[in-house]
Parts: C-alpha cells; sequence; structure tokens
C-alpha cells in the first residue's frame, strides 16, 4: 500500500504538535475558528436545525454523530452556504454571515474559500484528468498561473499517496483513492477549515480505511476539521470532540473521550448502543 | 435516366446541405441563450422562453415557412426562399436543440454543481468548465440524430422553391416521367449523406466514453 496509510501507524507528528503545517490561521477574537449562533433551517413546517450554536478552536477535529435525519448533513452545507439557513450567523475566521441578511456574493467569496469540503459521493469531474480536477480552481478562483496550480496539485496528491493518478481520469480510480483526490482538491485553496460529510459511507471497509489513514494525517497536520461520520473509531479515537445531534437539536457535546465512554444523555446512550449491535 | 439527369439532382445537394448545416448552427447557437431564458430565475423570462419553445416546436415545419416566406416575406420585407428556409428551420432547430441541451443538463448530477460551488467556482466558470463539457457529452448522440432529422426535414424548403435535392427530383420527375428512379437516387442521396453524421457521431461518442470510462 502507498504512504499514506502507513501514516496509521507512524503519524509524522505527534497529535501534541498541531503546530498546522504552515498554513495561517486567522482567528475569531477570543480562538475559534468556527462559530455558529442560532443556526436555523426549515424545509417547509420540518425545522431541520434548531438555532445551533457552536464554536470549533483551531486545529480542532469534531465529529458529528446521530441517527439519520438528525441535520448532520445540512449543518455542513449549511457552513458553506450549500444550503441557504434560515437565520443565524456564521463566523469562520474574520468572516461573519448573517443569514438572516442577503449576502453578498463577495462575502459568500470568502467563506466558501475558508472551507473546504468533501462529499460522501466525492463528486470528482469526471471529465478532467486528476491533475485538473485538482488545479482548476487554484487557477479559476485564486487566479494562480497554470504551472503554479499545478505544482501545488502535485504536491497534494502526493500528501494523499496519488502522484501516480495525476494524468488519469477519475472513473479509472478506486473509490477510495477517488475520495482521496476530493481530499487533495479540498485542500488546493488553502482552506482553514475541512467539513467531511459521511467520506467513507461509499467506501468498502478497506477502501475507507486508506481515506481514515488521509484524514488522520491532515488531522495531526494541525487542521481544523468538521466530520460527520459513522465511522465510531474515528470519533473516538481521531477526533477531539464529539457532538450527538438528534432532531436537528445539539444533544450533547464534549471530548471524544466522554462522549464515546461516558454519555451523559439518555439519547446519545440510546444511539451508541444502536451503533455497537449492529 | 441519363448522366445529365443525375448531374440535375446532384445541384440541388450543396442546397441540402448548405440548409442542414446552417439551421443546425443557428440552431445550436440560439438554443444556449433559448436555454438560459428557459432556465432562468426571473419569472417572465421563463415564461417567455417555453411558451416560444413549444409554440416553435408545436406548429409544423411546413407551416413555418409558409408564414415566414408568404406571410413576412411577400407582405413585410422581400426575403429569398433559401433565407426564408434558413430561418424556419433555424428557429425550429433552435427550440429543438434547447430542449436536448436541456436533457443534458438535467442528467449532470447536482452533486457536479455543489462541488464546484463548494469550490467558489462563480456561475459563469461553473458551466463553462464544469458542466457544459459533461452535457455536451449527453448531447451527442441526440444532436446528431437530430441533425440526420433536420436534414430529411429540410425537403420542406422545396415548396417555397429552394432548389435542393427534392426539388429538383421533383421537377426532373415532372420532365422525364420517370419518377421511381428519380426518387430512388434522391432518396439514396439522403442516406448517404446522413452516414458521415452517423459514423461521425459515433466515434467522437465512444473517444470520448473512452477518456471518461470507470
Ligand atoms: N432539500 C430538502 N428538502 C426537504 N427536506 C430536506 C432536504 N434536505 C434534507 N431534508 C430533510 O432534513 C432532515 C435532515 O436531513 P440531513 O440530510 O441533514 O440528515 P442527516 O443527519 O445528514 O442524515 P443521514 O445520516 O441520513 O445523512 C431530513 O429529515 C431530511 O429529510
Ligand atoms: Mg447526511
Amino acid at each position: 500500500m502507498d504512504g499514506a496509510v502507513l501514516y496509521l501507524a507512524d503519524p509524522p507528528q505527534s497529535s501534541q504538535d498541531r503546530s498546522n503545517g504552515g498554513i495561517m490561521m486567522e482567528q475569531g477574537s477570543n480562538g475559534t475558528v468556527i462559530r455558529l449562533r442560532a443556526l436555523s433551517k426549515h424545509f417547509g413546517a420540518h425545522t431541520v436545525l434548531d438555532a445551533i450554536d457552536l464554536d470549533v478552536r483551531p486545529g480542532e477535529v469534531l465529529a458529528i454523530i446521530g441517527p439519520s435525519g438528525s441535520g448532520k448533513s445540512t449543518l455542513l452545507r449549511c457552513i458553506n452556504y450549500l444550503e441557504r439557513p434560515d437565520g443565524g450567523t456564521i463566523t469562520i475566521g474574520p468572516t461573519t454571515i448573517d443569514a438572516s441578511m442577503p449576502v453578498e456574493r463577495a462575502e459568500l467569496s470568502k467563506l466558501r474559500r475558508r472551507v473546504g469540503m468533501v462529499f460522501q459521493s466525492f463528486n470528482l469531474f469526471p471529465h478532467m484528468t486528476v491533475l485538473r480536477n485538482v488545479s482548476i480552481a487554484q487557477e479559476r478562483v485564486l487566479g494562480r498561473s497554470r504551472a503554479e496550480a499545478e505544482e501545488r496539485a502535485m504536491q497534494l496528491l502526493s500528501r494523499v499517496g496519488l502522484a501516480d493518478k495525476a494524468g488519469q481520469h477519475p472513473g479509472r480510480c478506486s473509490g477510495g483513492q477517488q475520495q482521496r483526490i476530493a481530499i487533495a482538491r479540498a485542500l488546493a485553496l488553502d482552506p482553514e477549515v475541512m467539513l467531511f460529510d459521511e467520506p467513507t459511507s461509499a467506501l468498502d471497509p478497506e477502501l475507507g480505511l486508506e481515506v481514515l489513514a488521509v484524514m488522520r494525517e491532515l488531522a495531526d497536520s494541525g487542521m481544523t476539521m468538521i466530520v460527520v461520520t459513522h465511522e465510531m473509531g474515528f470519533a473516538e479515537n481521531v477526533s477531539d470532540t464529539v457532538m450527538m445531534m438528534a432532531d436537528g437539536d445539539i444533544v450533547e457535546k464534549g471530548s471524544s473521550n466522554q462522549v464515546m465512554r461516558q454519555p451523559q444523555q439518555e439519547r446519545t446512550k440510546r444511539f451508541l448502543r444502536a451503533v455497537h449491535d449492529r | 435516366m441519363s448522366q445529365a439527369d443525375i448531374f440535375v439532382i446532384l445541384r440541388g445537394l450543396p442546397w441540402t446541405v448548405a440548409l442542414t448545416l446552417g439551421a443546425f448552427l443557428i440552431g445550436s447557437i440560439v438554443a444556449v441563450p433559448l436555454l438560459a431564458a428557459r432556465e432562468s430565475q426571473f419569472l417572465p423570462l421563463r415564461l417567455f422562453a417555453m411558451s416560444l419553445i413549444q409554440v416553435v416546436r408545436g406548429i409544423p415545419p411546413l407551416l413555418w415557412l409558409f408564414i415566414i416566406f408568404f406571410g413576412l416575406g411577400m407582405s413585410y420585407f422581400p426575403i429569398s426562399p433559401f433565407v426564408a428556409a434558413l430561418t424556419g428551420l433555424g428557429l425550429i432547430a433552435a427550440a429543438n436543440m434547447a430542449e436536448i441541451y436541456r436533457g443534458a443538463l438535467k442528467s449532470i448530477h447536482h452533486g457536479q454543481w455543489e462541488a464546484a460551488n463548494a469550490l467558489d467556482l462563480g456561475r459563469l466558470s461553473t458551466v463553462a468548465f464544469i458542466i457544459a463539457p459533461q452535457a455536451l457529452r449527453v448531447a451527442l448522440p441526440s444532436a446528431a440524430s437530430y441533425l440526420i432529422g433536420l436534414m430529411k426535414e429540410t425537403a420542406v424548403a422545396s415548396t417555397i422553391g429552394v432548389a435542393e435535392l427534392a426539388f429538383q427530383g421533383n421537377r426532373l420527375s415532372q420532365l422525364t416521367f420517370q419518377g421511381l428512379e428519380v426518387f430512388a437516387v434522391v432518396g439514396l442521396l439522403y442516406v448517404v449523406l446522413s452516414l458521415p453524421v452517423a459514423w461521425l457521431s459515433r466515434s467522437a461518442d465512444a473517444y470520448l466514453r473512452s477518456k471518461v470510462a470507470a
């Protein structure tokens, strides 16, 4: 197997030393990189997010768990405005967006550039080479030259262990490889925060492992991450904090040890029991 | 049927080809703003485009040519039969191509839009670099079979006096009273014209497929 998987056993940096490999971190006034206040979303009469408050520290890895339909994906999608929230505020670094007001395109741009997103279904661009998948937004969005963008893309592809796939089309890659390419693509805009929506759910367990290894390396490098996951192993061992959601609400949130081993809420206990029994 | 007769028929060939390719080109281009209007957020524009497409597709091509050539051409501004036919068939092709593009657009997984949005690619870049290349690939087979249909449709232009294949055939059959032979040759020419289109479409499709294949 390739380099990425080796990091599972031998992380390049200890998790104590989360110095964020050279990426400048802009922080809110009180040391949060993401701050949500009263974030709400309704679909018709159905309240999918009920005034969510959330703070994420720089370098924090937050796992979101919870039953199907609890609003986990919607929360992630609202953070980068793929879904328009109905109310509340989103602060990423120095940018704050008030969802109750019309949002300017420039503000939206700032938000989206600070946030990388990885989807359950990869959503790579099938008509482009792997290299182009990772370089196109750098050229179109950041205005980098083709050479610059491709050099950076190659670095990122090496980082996820797929430099040798650069010239191929994504359709020729395995699911696990496609998801690692998608991670490289999201990293190409040098985001401060990475959002993952069930990144391994579409994969065989074995292919999931190689994706988790890349995510773990990313976490160890100091990236701030929010990961919606059904991988209890990831929630327990990689993430710093775990948040349990149900019916559009935060049921409880705490250190991963605490939530996974000594959940306080009956709803969490029930959910974890159901997951373990499967 | 003499060799000279065949040359008479062949004189219609460039007109058929010009009308087919011209109308297809006009249609393929005009269909883009038409589809943009059809998918616009602005309701009046959307309604206008939708009804235009319905009306254009709902009226027989023959009637369109009569409307343009006899209706507009004779009473408002002089127009040659060829330009009238090109306008009418171009309009019809635009409406049909807009529907073909639309079908192709709908077939693109919404995850492609989302991934582009998440990367902060603007709407224009998203369409130009992510959506359109994939949609055009999907549209290619339908567009090619529409092109062949359109080529056959150009025969209606004979009714307003464009000297294309069917027109020459009709004239010659009246001169020679050899209708069967004449129209057999005309029919064969239509088939021959359609072959390269079908072949090109298949190989282009196979090429594009091989590039992105799983
Ligand atoms: N576009 C939409 N229109 C209407 N309802 C929606 C839409 N998107 C999501 N919902 C509803 O919102 C609720 C939350 O959906 P969401 O996808 O956020 O849940 P989830 O926690 O991610 O679930 P899963 O674990 O199955 O992915 C669900 O009841 C869903 O049916
Ligand atoms: Mg979900």
